[in-house]
């Protein structure tokens, strides 16, 4: 294999040109990929930017909604309503999703069947469609069993269910970082296994669980889909006041401005796209800075 | 250090005065009724016909030992021969492998350590473990050692002593005496190694459990680490997994010499192929395998 | 015996052992729980408790879905519904079955066709950036891609419709003859950009996952990189490729809102994707957010759309999974 070493040195030889050109022409194609990914995003969120920075202004956080006067009237209730729904999404959804995880990465036995099935079940449900949480949590909360109504503790509850099985999956991704010496260490000294998870595994797996939490939320505060199904689509000009109040939230807000097609309802809705897309990517610079800070630390 | 030139493999008296590249093995030589222990061992720890399987492989077959309390006792052989995984049934840690299931008598102080009613809680309580690579937790120094004494809920009237004692314990007090409140990973190996070591005993433990402690370490904390096993045997049962035969010779009193042995499947299962004095063991060994092995021809 | 997760077993697989009197002759001890744990009981309750409350939540899934299904089609034949080829369930009557046609044919055809075009979008760049990313970038490169990957993800879809709705049909529009300003062709391109991080980070996964011995073999026999890349690596991937594809035509399936912005709430059976049509998630949104007296048929017939929706998406899922465990254990 002389030509091992001639690949490089001499790539003008017949068949070697061709493969040169054919290997330009691919590692071409996959910059264009990522090309035309930067492009699309870049030019979206100059549009958004753009169109959204002329009606960024105190009106749009101080104001109510307004079917009349669009120039001047604001998001507040659906951005208190964004609130109080992230809120209670991460009262339920975040002890649940680490309680869930702990016991799958700590205390499950990975042969037995029904962890198993546990397992398999909550990646099927990180997969399924966000409006069928939004259908799930009708039928029980809303009207059903609970009946509580269209109110913030619906909403609440419908995205805690969304992003429950991301949180679990994203803690166990956490905790098996975690190294097996630091619980063997703990363990050999006579502490139980809960010491062990309390005061050695989660305290070490925290940065990883914070990221994946609040990468979680964010998914959360920008869905609409389910919050469609569970009365966030009324049109509300009051702050919720608690868990049982009438709510919208942001996302839910700029799809009920679509069918407004006046100019000045456009230029509110880019304005409460603008404010959202902040809010969210203020997040995940959080999460990803989280990550790099505190990435592997033994 | 794993390789043992033949010629040091005689007696452990001599191994000292003659390989050692450190005053300290001199000294071990020079306390000579110290090592050699006086007829049987006591059986502190007693093992009888112990298996243990992972799923469905054999790992260790039909160990039959008694430990002698406060006793240095080697466990050594080749790769596989399963003494680590006998090491680990002493303080029940082969339970956290899934899989693992052990058999036969595992006794101390003469009650069934995997009987009924038995907590493994109170058994790891009892008996300590030191791993191969030091295992601190990402915590101060004096958090490390308060560590134990805080979850078994060990009444102290002052843990600042129980902390002071246990790093003196461990010969690490002077070096990290103005520095407790820093992180055990500002530590270098052998400290944080003897951190782990006075960590264990400030649980006060009867028993400390060695898996490799040395194998991450250089020449003069393996040193250091040594000498401190043969401080600690005067309070401490001491049981030892090494690579390191000449570890062995130097610093216990009895050893035991495993080796895996391959069945008409091929599946190595480890087996005690000899326990006595170390003195004989690295003298006058009764069987050709540990003869072979200790001066380097096999394993 | 709380404590360890093979306990239990140890304990219970345990022979008697030799029967031998121990030779121990010092004092005992006792070696039984000095002082009761209740909550460590407590606690293990308590999570798995949490970890049952998944399955839970498809068993709900599954109740709230499946009873007003029932009474769906006791009112409407199955064949009719799944064979139909006319949805005309929001018109008439609110209150009678009768005069609907409850085919459901036009949803599944135009959330199928929105799908192809996603996917013709989000394979070629997904995958595209994922060999990038894989293969090719440094690590200062991989460093900036990653969060625009990221960024991508973490755009909500209702902007993403409201995007396609008031920039890309118009931009598209100077090149594709629209009839109204609903079309399926917009919002399955934007919908493609959004499935994008989804196809690249499992692509770029089950890429990382293949061995670098193989990628080092092939080099060594004077392959360059696109070679290597293509027929060592893309191959022995490919079960990760596959599911990551498959995860991202589950997302467009069950995409919800930028099909109801901007493809439009008319439910008519047409292959055109210059066409407006509603698809089964755009029907799900439209009924809820608007006006589906409770008990209607039209309210029974979310339900019974909601059910296909959940079906088609769990075997796609199923299969996904299936792939991802098949490269898992490979590697």
């Amino acid at each position: 294999m002389t030509t091992a070493t001639l690949t490089r040195a001499n790539p003008l030889t017949g068949g070697r040109r061709r493969d040169g050109i054919a290997s330009a022409v691919f590692a071409g194609l996959l910059w264009l990929c990522l090309a035309l990914i930067c492009v699309f995003l870049f030019f979206m969120l100059a549009v958004i930017v753009q169109k959204g920075v002329a009606r960024l202004d105190l009106n749009l956080i101080t104001k109510q909604p307004s079917k009349i006067r669009p120039e001047t009237a604001g998001v507040q209730s659906a951005l208190l309503g964004t609130l109080w729904v992230g809120g209670i999404t991460a009262l339920i959804a975040m002890p649940l999703g680490i309680a869930a995880a702990v016991y799958l990465e700590e205390y499950a036995n990975p042969a037995k069947w029904w962890n198993r099935a546990i397992e398999l079940n909550i990646q099927n449900l990180a997969a399924v469609p966000a409006v069928i949480y939004g259908i799930l949590t009708l039928g029980f909360i809303v009207r059903g069993p609970v009946s509580i109504g269209a109110v913030v503790m619906a909403g609440g509850v419908a995205l805690a269910l969304l992003i429950l099985p991301v949180i679990i999956i994203t803690t166990r991704e956490a905790l098996r970082s975690v190294p097996r010496e630091i619980r063997d260490g703990s363990l050999a000294l006579g502490a139980t296994q809960w010491q062990t998870t309390w005061r050695q595994v989660l305290p070490a797996a925290v940065p990883g669980i914070a990221t994946g939490s609040i990468l979680a939320m964010s998914r959360a505060i920008g869905e609409a889909a389910p919050l469609i199904l569970v009365g966030a689509t009324t049109f509300v000009t009051f702050n919720p006041d608690g868990v049982l109040s009438k709510y919208t939230t942001l996302p839910v807000q700029i799809y009920n401005l679509v069918p407004q097609d006046r100019q000045a309802f456009r230029d509110l809705a880019y304005a409460a796209i603008l404010l959202l897309i902040v809010v969210l990517l203020a997040m995940n610079a959080v999460a990803i800075w989280l990550r790099n800070r505190y990435q592997r630390r033994w | 250090m794993t390789n043992v030139e033949p010629d040091l493999a005689t007696v452990p008296e001599t191994v000292g005065a003659a390989g050692a590249p450190h005053q300290i093995h001199v000294e071990l030589g020079d306390r000579g009724n110290h090592r050699v222990p006086a007829g049987e061992p006591d059986g502190v720890i007693e093992l009888a016909n112990l298996e243990v399987f992972y799923d469905k492989f054999l790992a260790v077959s039909g160990v039959d030992m008694l430990f002698g309390s406060k006793e240095i006792t080697a466990l050594i052989g080749p790769s596989g021969c399963g003494k680590s995984t006998v090491l680990r049934c002493l303080n029940r840690m082969n339970d956290l492998v899934p899989g693992a299931h052990v058999f036969g008598d595992v006794r101390f102080h003469g009650v069934d350590m995997y009987g009924p009613g038995v907590d493994v809680i109170e058994v790891r309580r009892r008996i300590g473990m030191v791993f191969q690579k030091p295992n601190p937790f990402p915590k101060s120094i004096y958090d490390n050692v308060a560590y134990g004494p805080r979850v078994t809920g060990m009444k102290t009237d002052n843990m600042d002593d129980v902390v002071e004692q246990a790093l003196h314990g461990a010969a690490l007090w002077d070096e990290v005496k103005d520095k407790l409140k820093q992180s055990a990973f500002g530590l270098s190996g052998g400290q944080q190694q003897r951190l782990c070591i006075a960590r264990t005993i400030a649980t006060s433990p009867e028993v400390i459990l060695m898996d490799e402690p040395c194998s991450a370490l250089d020449p003069i904390a393996t040193a250091k680490i040594e000498d401190l096993m043969v401080d600690l045997a005067k309070t401490y049962t001491i049981i030892i997994v090494t690579h390191n035969m000449q570890q062995a010779a130097r610093v216990s009193h009895r050893t035991a010499f495993f080796t895996a042995a391959a069945d008409e499947h091929g599946q190595r299962t480890g087996r005690l192929v000899e326990f006595d004095n170390t003195g004989k063991i690295f003298g006058n060994p009764a069987d050709q395998r540990t003869e072979a092995y200790i001066t380097g021809r096999f394993g | 015996m709380t404590t360890s997760r093979s306990t239990a077993e140890t304990a219970g697989g345990r022979s008697s052992g030799s029967g031998r009197p121990p030779a121990w002759r010092g004092s005992t001890i006792d070696l039984g729980q000095q002082h009761p744990r209740y909550g460590e009981r407590v606690i293990k309750v308590i999570l798995v408790g949490a970890a049952w409350l998944s399955v839970a939540v498809t068993i709900g899934i599954v109740v709230s879905l499946l009873a007003p299904t029932v009474t769906f089609f006791t009112h409407v034949g199955l064949g009719a519904f799944l064979f139909g080829t006319e949805w005309t369930g929001g018109f008439g009557n609110k209150f009678v079955w009768d005069d609907k046609s409850w085919g459901v044919l036009p949803l599944v055809v135009a959330t199928a066709i929105v799908t192809v075009i996603a996917l013709a979008v989000a394979v070629p760049l997904g995958l595209g950036a994922a060999i990038y990313l894989s293969e090719y970038a440094s690590e200062r490169v991989r460093k900036v891609l990653k969060p625009v990957l990221e960024v991508l993800a973490g755009i909500p879809t209702v902007v993403y419709g409201f995007l396609a709705l008031t920039i890309f049909t118009p931009i598209l529009a100077n090149l594709v003859q629209f009839n109204t300003i609903h079309n399926m062709l917009s919002p399955g391109i934007v919908m493609g950009f959004m499935i994008v991080p989804t196809v690249a980070s499992l692509g770029e996964d089950a890429m990382s996952a293949v061995p670098l011995a193989l990628r080092q073999g092939s080099y060594a026999l004077g392959a360059n990189r696109m070679k290597t890349t293509l027929r060592v690596v893309f191959p022995a991937a490919l079960s990760g490729i596959v599911a990551a594809i498959v995860l991202g035509i589950s997302r467009a399936v069950g995409e919800t809102m930028i099909v109801t912005i901007a493809a439009g709430s008319r439910a008519q059976l047409t292959f055109d994707p210059r066409e407006g049509a509603q698809t089964m998630t755009g029907f799900i949104a439209q009924i809820a957010s608007g006006d589906a007296p409770q008990g209607s048929p039209v309210y029974y017939s979310l339900f019974a759309v909601g059910a296909l929706l959940f079906a088609v998406t769990l075997l796609i899922n199923l299969a996904s999974i299936r792939l991802v465990r098949k490269y898992r254990q490979v590697y």
